[in-house]
């Protein structure tokens, strides 16, 4: 690239096609970053080790469009808006009995193989049935608690999205 | 239309926008009530005592007396009078020293006159002596207005997600 080129990508002339290729990009990144690939501060260690405590990531909301959720998908829950939310991972579909023996996830009786999973727990929760129309979700540090890990069936619609990164 | 009718116009026209937008409406009053009472449940590092109190005491003057709070995690669903609110909210602000409360994406609602529904979601952010942390709650405020103020009348925390 020439001096010349150079110096004019980095210093534009402000002339009115610039402003207008302006205009479009930002309106392109307002539509692009707040409605279909919405920018996550990872605040917490309910998703640890796959994803850390001030990390990023991006909420791909077109995922669940035309495809049904599937188990081991890591999806952000809404509390009332898109401002805070969730990032769990679905553990459980609609109809199955999820349960936790010593720590080990069991999906309709049987044992869940979790890699993603690095401490393990020994959280026991008796067999529930989830909900038409409800996941169950899980995050994947359980190290912690079970009394102080929020998880559990929630609606579908309450699903904003994938996660990618 | 002459001129000064045209000037005459505009200056009304100025005067009524100009009223409408400074006016604070009543969603406006309801949300200024929200910041505070976020301002008055946080707590700073080394906040003052003197300094606690008060805010816990403006916190509850911000609610009708008695005011419902129902946590169901917590098994409590029940009134409390002012005195009861401003001394758990005194609690809370020693439980939880160095924490931010803020309200986000909330939704007010009238469905009757004098009264209003909000939904909101409470994040706590927070710093202990070697970490942080965040907390997030949605929660319905039901909000009367009695006396020419807006004062919440309940806290019900919404749990969404079912182990």
């Amino acid at each position: 690239m020439s001096t010349t080129m150079l110096r004019r990508f980095l210093f534009p002339s402000l002339n009115r096609r610039y402003l207008l290729r302006l205009v479009i990009l930002v309106c392109f990144c307002y539509l692009i970053f707040g409605y279909i690939l919405i920018p996550l501060r990872i605040q917490g260690q309910s998703m640890e080790p796959t994803y850390r405590d001030g990390s990023f990531a991006f909420c791909w909301r077109p995922q669940y469009l035309f495809a049904p959720v599937q188990r081991f998908d890591v999806v952000t829950v809404r509390f009332t808006g898109r401002s805070v939310m969730l990032l769990k991972r679905i553990v459980g579909l609609p109809g199955e009995t999820v349960e936790f023996r010593q720590g080990t996830l069991y999906v309709d009786g049987h044992e869940i193989e979790e890699p993603y999973v690095h401490h393990q727990s020994n959280w026991n929760l008796p067999p529930r049935m989830i909900a038409p129309e409800h996941v169950y979700v899980v995050g994947d540090n359980r190290g912690t608690a079970m009394s102080r890990h929020r998880f559990g069936q929630v609606k579908k619609e309450r699903i904003v999205g994938g996660v990618i990164l | 239309m002459n001129t000064q009718k045209l000037l005459i116009l505009l200056t009304i026209l100025l005067v009524a926008g100009g009223t409408l937008f400074f006016l604070p409406s009543d969603e406006k009053k309801i949300r200024n009530n929200m910041a505070a009472f976020a301002d008055y449940c946080s707590s700073i590092k080394k906040e003052p005592p003197l300094e606690t109190l008060k805010k816990a005491a403006l916190s509850a003057r911000l609610c009708s007396n008695p005011c419902w709070v129902q946590i169901t995690s917590l098994n409590i669903d029940r009134a409390f009078n002012t005195k009861e609110f401003s001394d758990h909210i005194l609690i809370l602000k020693k439980a939880l020293t160095n924490t931010r409360f803020n309200f986000h994406d909330t939704v007010i609602d009238f469905p009757a006159d004098n009264r209003a529904e909000i939904m909101t979601t409470l994040r706590l952010a927070g710093k202990t002596k070697d970490s942080r942390f965040t907390d997030a709650y949605e929660m319905k405020i039901l909000v009367e207005k009695r006396d020419g103020d807006w004062l919440f009348s309940s806290f019900t925390v919404v749990e969404f997600i079912e182990q």
